[in-house]
C-alpha cells in the first residue's frame, strides 16, 4: 500500500509540474508602474536612523515639503506626486531589501535620490533597476563611478563628484596653501577613494592619512585621529567624511584645542547640522567649506528664500540647511523632468526627458548640469567659502567664485555660469 | 531496518518538495519569490547553528562571519577569475569550512561564555577585515553576480525566479545532507559530548576532535548559505554581515528548535515573514513613525525570549515529546489489557 | 607626545569598559550567567539620566537617579526573566545556551521599547565638569577632569565593591549563592533575594558605564549609539580577558583592552577599529585560556 501511494504522489507531482512549466510559460502582463490618472508615485532609501544618519534624515521632509507645495499648486498635469520614504540605515542589504518593496510592492513609477554610494551599488548589482527600466534619478552620492552610462543607463547622477571636489580642493590648496602640510581623513570605502583619485589627479601630496571605518566614527576615535595630525604637524587639515566624522572630529579639537586650518568637504560639511552635536561655532570659524548650492542664509538668494519659506510652513521649527535646500531642489528637479516627460509619462519619457532637456532645468545650484544624450552627470562644480563667526559657511568676500572640472584629468576653471532666474512661483514650467 | 526505511523515505519526499516549489514560483508574484530565496537561505544558515549549537553544544554568536568567509570566497573567484558558478558555491563551502576549523580549533579550550565572547568579537572584527585588503573591495564590496538565467527557459523567466530556483535547490541538497550528517555516528557523538563531556570520552569518543569537526561542517555549511545570500543581494561588504544577522539566526534556530532539524523551515519563514507582518500591524494601529520601525525588531526579540521560556526545545521538539508522552501513556493501558 | 596621547586616550577608554566590565563580572559571579543585555539596561539607564537631568538640571543628581533605576530594573529583570528561565529551561541541551538567548532578546527588546518612547534621535546630556584637555608646557594632553574623574570613580568602585564582596557577610552569602546554592540555602542564606541583589549591583554600575561613555563622548546619544555597541562588546571582551570571575581581572582586563586597542589604532591602522579587540583577545585566550586573573578549574563550566 505504501509503495502505491507513493506512485500516486509521483503522478500528481508531474501532473503539477507540467501545469506549473505551462503557467509560467504565460506572457507577463504590460503596464505602466507608479502612474495613474491623479498620481504619480516615486521611491526613497537613506539612512532615517543609525550613526549615518545625523542630518540627512531631514531630506524627505525637504523633498514632501515641496512635493505638498507643487500639488497645492495643481501638481504635474493634474497628478498629484507622492514620495514613498524606505529607511535603511545606511546598510547596503536593507537599501536592497527596501528597494524591493519600492519596486515591487509599492510599485513606484521611478527611484529619487537613494543614498550612499555603497547602497546605490548594491541596489544596481541585485535590483538591477537598469534591466526593469525604472529610473534612478539624482542620486545622493558623489561617487563618480555612477556617471557610466554603459553600467548604469537609468541612473542619472546630480551631485558633483568626489573626483571634482577633490580636484577643486586640490586647486585652492595650491593656490593659497601651496608648501603647507596638508592631512586628510578620509572613509575607508569608494567614498574616501573616489576622493584619493582626484588628490592625486590634482597633485596634493599629504603629509598624513587618516582613514577611518565607516561606522566606527565617534569622540573617542576623533582623539587618536587628532593625535596622528598633531604628530604630523599638519597646518591644513581636509576632512572628507560625513557628518558625524566631522562632527567627531571638531568637538574633540576644540576641547584638545587643536585648531589647524579646517578644510570640510561637502558631504559633511554642514553647519547646522555640526553645530547640533554640541561643537561650538567658534570652532567653525574661518574653516574652509564648498557648496554647489548657494549658502543657506543668503536671504537674498530668490531660490534660497522660496525654499525655505515653504519649508518653515511645512515642517515649523526645523533649521533650514544643506540637507534641506538639496532635497527640496532634487525634488524641483524631478518635478521638471516628469513634467517634460510629457501628459502621459512613462519611464522611458521620464529618462528621455532629463537626456534632452535636463541641462535646461532650472536649479537652485550656481553650476550647471551636464546632462545629455549621452552624459548622466548632474552637476560639476562648487564654489568656495568660508565659515562665519556664526559658524554658517558664506563665500569669501561676499560674492561667489565658482569652480567647475570633471570626473577625469580636465582642469579646474573659473566658472562664468549666469544662473537664469526662477521660473515663477516656483513651479516647473 | 529501522534505519534504512527512514533514508528511503526522505528522498521522495526531498523530489516532492522540490516540484511543489517549482510549481508554486511560477505562480507567486515577484516579491514572494525573493522572499522565498531569502527564506531558502536562512534554513540553511539556521541548519548550521543547529547543528553546531542544538547537537554538539558549542554557542556561536558570530555565525555571520562564517557567512562571510563563504560569501567572500564565491565573490572573489568570481570577481577576479571568472570561475563558474558551480565551483563559487563548492568554493564558499570549502572556505568557510577551513575558517571554521580553525575556529574550532581555538574553541575546543573554551566553553559557555568565553567561547560566545570570542565568536561575538569575530562576528564584529571579521567583516571588517574586508577593508585592509583592496582584492576584498572594502567597504562598497564585491559584487556576486550568479548570471542571468539560461534562455532555455524562456525570455519572462525573471532574475529572482533564478535565484529562489538555485537557493531552494541548495536548501534541499544541504538539508538532506545534514539530515544525514545528524544521524550518523558524528552526529551520536556530539550529542554525546554535548551531554556529558566525561562520559563521552569515556565511552572513546575523542572529545575535541569531534568539537572540530562540529565546528568544520556547521562553518561550511554556513558558508554556503553566505554565498547564496550574497547571491540574493548581489554583492558582499562588511555591511551585509552586522551583528545583527548573527543574532537573527541564532533566533531563527531557537524558534525552529535548537535541537531539531524539522522545525528550520518555520525559524526561517518567522524571520522573513516578521517584518512584513509588524509592517501590517503597525499600519493598522495607525501607529507613530517610532512605533513602525520598531516594532519588527521588538517581535522578534520578543518571540526570542517567549520561545526560549515556553517552548525551549522548539515547536517540533515540543509536539514530539507530547506525542511520545501520549502513546507511552497508551501502550501502557494496552499492555495492562492483554493482562 | 604621541606616546603619552595615546597612553591616556587607553587609559581613558579602558576604564569605562572596565566599568561595564565590572557589571558583566557581578552578574557572573552572583548568578553564573553572562547578561548580555547589559548594555541595553545601560542605555536604559542613560535614558534614566537623562531625563532627570532635564527636569531637575544637574548632573550630580542624575546619576544616583540613573543608577537606582538601573538597579530596580536589573533587580526586575532578574525577578522575573531569570527565575522563569531557570524554572522552565535549565535541563536539556538548551540549558547552556538559554541565558544567552534569553538575554540577546531582551537586548533587542530593550532597544525596540526605548526607540519607540523616546525616539530614535539623538538627545545630548552635557558633561559635569570640563572635558577640556590639561595644557602642559603648551601642549594639551588627551586628558581632561572629566577623564581622571571616570578613572577615580572606577577604582573607588572596584575598592567599595570588592571590600563587600571580601570583607562582609553579604558579600559572603553572594560568592556563596553562585557557587554552592544548595549549601548556601541550607546555611540559611536566602539565596534568591541574594541573587537579585546581585543584578542590581551590576545594574549600577552599568548606568555609571552608560552614563560616562555617553558624557565622554560629545554627549550625543541614541538608541543606535555605537558608544553602546562598544559598550556591550569591549565590557565584555573585557570581562573575559580578566578573567570572568574577578572583580580586579575586571579592571585589569578593561584597562589592558583599552590601551591595546588605542596603540593599534595609533601605530598600525586607525581603520582596524573592529578587528583590533577580536584579535586582542584571541592572543589573550590563547596565551592564558584563563583570563588574567582566572582561576584554570571553572573555565570548563
Amino acid at each position: 500500500m505504501k509503495a502505491m501511494n507513493r506512485r500516486k504522489l509521483i503522478t500528481a507531482s508531474a501532473v503539477l509540474a507540467v501545469v506549473g512549466l505551462a503557467a509560467t510559460a504565460l506572457p507577463a502582463q504590460a503596464a505602466e508602474v507608479g502612474v495613474t490618472s491623479t498620481q504619480i508615485k516615486l521611491g526613497m532609501t537613506l539612512p532615517m536612523t543609525g550613526t549615518a544618519s545625523l542630518g540627512y534624515n531631514k531630506i524627505p521632509g525637504a523633498a514632501k515639503a515641496y512635493f505638498d507645495y507643487l500639488n497645492a499648486n495643481g501638481g504635474i498635469n493634474g497628478r498629484k506626486i507622492t514620495l514613498v520614504v524606505k529607511d535603511d540605515r545606511y546598510v547596503p542589504t536593507e537599501a536592497v531589501a527596501k528597494t524591493n518593496e519600492l519596486i515591487l510592492k509599492d510599485k513606484v513609477m521611478a527611484l529619487m535620490a537613494p543614498l550612499g554610494t555603497a547602497n546605490v551599488k548594491a541596489v544596481a548589482t541585485s535590483v538591477n533597476p537598469a534591466r526593469r527600466g525604472v529610473p534612478v534619478l539624482f542620486i545622493n552620492t558623489g561617487f563618480s563611478g555612477f556617471a557610466d552610462v554603459k553600467k548604469y543607463p537609468t541612473t542619472y547622477t546630480v551631485l558633483p563628484s568626489y573626483i571634482m571636489e577633490a580636484k577643486i580642493m586640490g586647486e585652492y590648496i595650491k593656490e593659497n596653501f601651496a608648501g603647507k602640510k596638508i592631512g586628510l581623513l578620509y572613509q575607508d570605502d569608494d567614498f574616501g577613494v573616489d576622493a584619493l583619485e582626484g588628490f592625486k589627479t590634482a597633485g596634493v601630496n599629504f603629509a598624513v592619512k587618516v582613514p577611518y571605518a565607516s561606522g566606527s566614527q565617534n569622540a573617542a576615535a576623533a582623539a587618536g585621529w587628532i593625535t596622528k595630525f598633531k604628530a604630523a604637524e599638519a597646518d591644513v587639515v581636509i576632512l572628507f567624511g560625513v557628518s558625524s566624522a566631522t562632527s567627531a572630529m571638531l568637538g574633540v579639537a576644540a576641547q584638545l584645542k587643536y585648531a589647524p586650518q579646517w578644510m570640510l568637504g561637502s558631504v559633511g560639511g554642514d553647519a547646522t547640522t555640526i553645530k547640533l552635536t554640541g561643537v561650538p561655532a567658534g570652532v567653525l570659524y574661518n574653516a574652509i567649506g564648498f557648496s554647489p548650492v548657494p549658502a543657506t542664509t543668503d536671504m537674498k538668494d530668490e531660490y534660497v528664500k522660496f525654499f525655505s519659506d515653504i519649508y518653515a510652513k511645512a515642517v515649523p521649527g526645523s533649521a533650514f540647511d544643506l540637507n534641506v535646500l538639496l532635497g527640496m531642489n532634487t525634488a524641483f528637479m524631478t518635478a521638471q523632468a516628469i513634467k517634460a516627460a510629457g501628459q502621459n509619462p512613462t519611464r522611458k519619457s521620464l529618462m528621455a526627458a532629463i537626456d534632452s532637456k535636463g541641462a535646461t532645468f532650472a536649479s537652485s545650484a550656481l553650476v550647471p548640469v551636464g546632462y545629455s544624450k549621452t552624459s548622466h552627470v548632474g552637476l560639476t562644480g562648487y564654489w568656495v567659502g568660508k565659515y562665519a563667526p556664526t559658524g554658517d559657511l558664506a563665500p569669501i568676500g561676499g560674492t561667489y567664485v565658482t569652480y567647475t572640472t570633471d570626473s577625469g584629468s580636465g582642469p579646474v576653471v573659473k566658472s562664468t555660469y549666469k544662473r537664469p532666474a526662477m521660473p515663477a512661483k516656483g513651479l516647473p514650467n | 531496518m529501522h534505519k534504512s526505511k527512514k533514508e528511503s523515505t526522505h528522498i521522495p519526499l526531498f523530489i516532492l518538495g522540490g516540484v511543489v516549489l517549482y510549481f508554486l514560483s511560477g505562480f507567486v508574484d515577484e516579491l514572494r519569490v525573493y522572499q522565498g530565496a531569502s527564506i531558502a537561505v536562512y534554513v540553511i544558515a539556521i541548519s548550521s547553528i543547529i547543528l553546531l549549537t542544538g547537537y554538539s553544544g558549542q554557542v556561536s554568536l558570530g555565525h555571520g562571519a562564517l557567512l562571510a568567509v563563504g560569501a567572500y570566497a564565491a565573490a572573489v573567484l568570481r570577481v577576479e577569475f571568472n570561475v563558474p558558478i558551480i565551483l563559487c558555491f563548492v568554493a564558499a563551502v570549502l572556505a568557510a569550512a577551513v575558517g571554521g576549523s580553525l575556529l574550532g580549533a581555538a574553541a575546543a579550550r573554551l566553553s559557555g561564555p568565553y567561547l560566545a565572547g570570542t565568536t561575538l568579537a569575530l562576528a564584529i572584527g571579521l567583516p571588517s577585515l574586508a577593508n585592509q585588503f583592496s582584492i576584498l573591495g572594502g567597504e562598497q564590496g564585491l559584487a556576486f553576480d550568479v548570471g542571468f538565467p539560461p534562455l532555455a527557459l524562456g525570455e519572462e523567466f525573471t532574475q529572482y525566479k533564478w535565484f529562489f530556483w538555485i537557493a531552494a535547490l541548495a536548501a534541499l541538497i544541504s538539508m538532506w545532507s545534514v539530515r544525514n550528517i545528524l544521524n550518523s555516528a558524528y552526529g551520536r557523538s556530539w550529542r554525546a559530548g554535548r551531554g556529558n563531556e566525561v562520559a563521552a570520552q569515556l565511552a572513546g569518543i575523542n572529545t575535541a576532535r569531534s568539537k572540530v569537526l562540529a565546528f568544520t561542517v556547521s562553518a561550511g555549511i554556513a558558508g554556503l548559505a553566505g554565498a547564496l545570500l550574497a547571491m540574493t543581494i548581489g554583492t558582499v561588504s562588511p555591511s551585509a554581515f552586522p551583528l545583527t544577522l548573527s543574532f537573527s539566526l541564532l533566533t531563527g534556530a531557537v524558534l525552529a528548535g535548537i535541537t531539531t532539524l524539522g522545525g528550520v523551515i518555520i525559524g526561517a519563514v518567522v524571520l522573513v515573514a516578521i517584518p512584513e507582518i509588524a509592517d501590517v500591524v503597525a499600519h493598522r494601529l495607525g501607529s507613530s513613525e517610532s512605533v513602525t520601525t520598531n516594532l519588527p525588531g521588538l517581535i522578534v526579540s520578543g518571540l526570542l525570549i517567549l520561545t526560549v521560556l515556553f517552548v525551549p526545545n522548539g515547536p517540533v521538539e515540543q509536539h514530539r515529546a507530547r506525542k511520545a508522552k501520549h502513546e507511552a501513556a497508551h501502550a501502557g493501558s494496552k499492555k495492562n489489557d492483554k493482562h | 607626545m604621541q606616546l603619552l596621547n595615546t597612553l591616556l586616550i587607553g587609559i581613558t577608554a579602558g576604564s569605562i569598559y572596565a566599568l561595564m566590565a565590572i557589571a558583566f563580572v557581578l552578574v557572573w559571579r552572583s548568578t553564573r550567567v553572562v547578561n548580555f543585555a547589559q548594555a541595553g539596561m545601560a542605555l536604559l539607564s542613560t535614558y534614566f539620566g537623562y531625563e532627570a537631568v532635564s527636569r531637575l538640571g544637574s548632573f550630580w543628581v542624575a546619576l544616583p537617579v540613573a543608577m537606582i533605576g538601573g538597579a530596580l530594573f536589573a533587580a526586575l529583570v532578574e525577578l522575573v526573566l531569570m527565575r522563569l528561565l531557570v524554572k522552565h529551561a535549565s535541563s536539556g541541551p538548551i540549558a547552556g545556551v538559554a541565558p544567552i538567548i534569553a538575554t540577546l532578546g531582551l537586548l533587542g527588546v530593550i532597544r525596540s521599547v526605548i526607540s519607540m518612547i523616546w525616539g530614535g534621535q539623538d538627545l545630548r546630556i552635557v558633561p559635569p565638569i570640563s572635558n577640556n584637555g590639561f595644557t602642559i608646557n603648551g601642549s594639551t594632553l588627551v586628558f581632561s577632569p572629566l577623564k581622571l574623574l571616570i578613572l577615580v570613580v572606577v577604582v573607588v568602585l572596584l575598592i567599595l565593591l570588592t571590600t563587600l564582596f571580601q570583607k562582609t557577610n553579604l558579600g559572603l552569602a553572594l560568592r556563596a549563592s553562585a557557587h554552592a546554592p544548595e549549601i548556601a540555602r541550607l546555611s540559611g542564606v536566602r539565596v534568591d533575594a541574594v541573587r537579585t541583589l546581585g543584578w542590581a549591583l551590576a545594574g549600577a554600575a552599568g548606568a555609571v558605564a552608560g552614563l560616562f561613555q555617553t558624557v565622554n563622548g560629545n554627549g550625543n546619544f541614541s538608541p543606535d549609539s555605537i558608544e553602546f555597541l562598544l559598550l556591550l562588546v569591549s565590557g565584555f571582551i573585557a570581562a573575559v580577558i580578566g578573567g570572568l570571575d574577578s572583580l580586579l581581572g575586571a579592571v585589569l582586563g578593561g584597562l589592558f583592552l583599552g590601551i591595546a586597542i588605542s596603540f593599534v589604532l595609533m601605530y598600525v591602522s586607525s581603520g582596524l577599529f573592529f578587528i583590533a579587540p577580536f584579535v586582542i583577545l584571541l592572543l589573550v585566550l590563547f596565551i592564558r585560556p584563563q583570563g588574567i586573573i582566572g582561576v584554570k578549574a571553572g573555565r570548563r563550566a
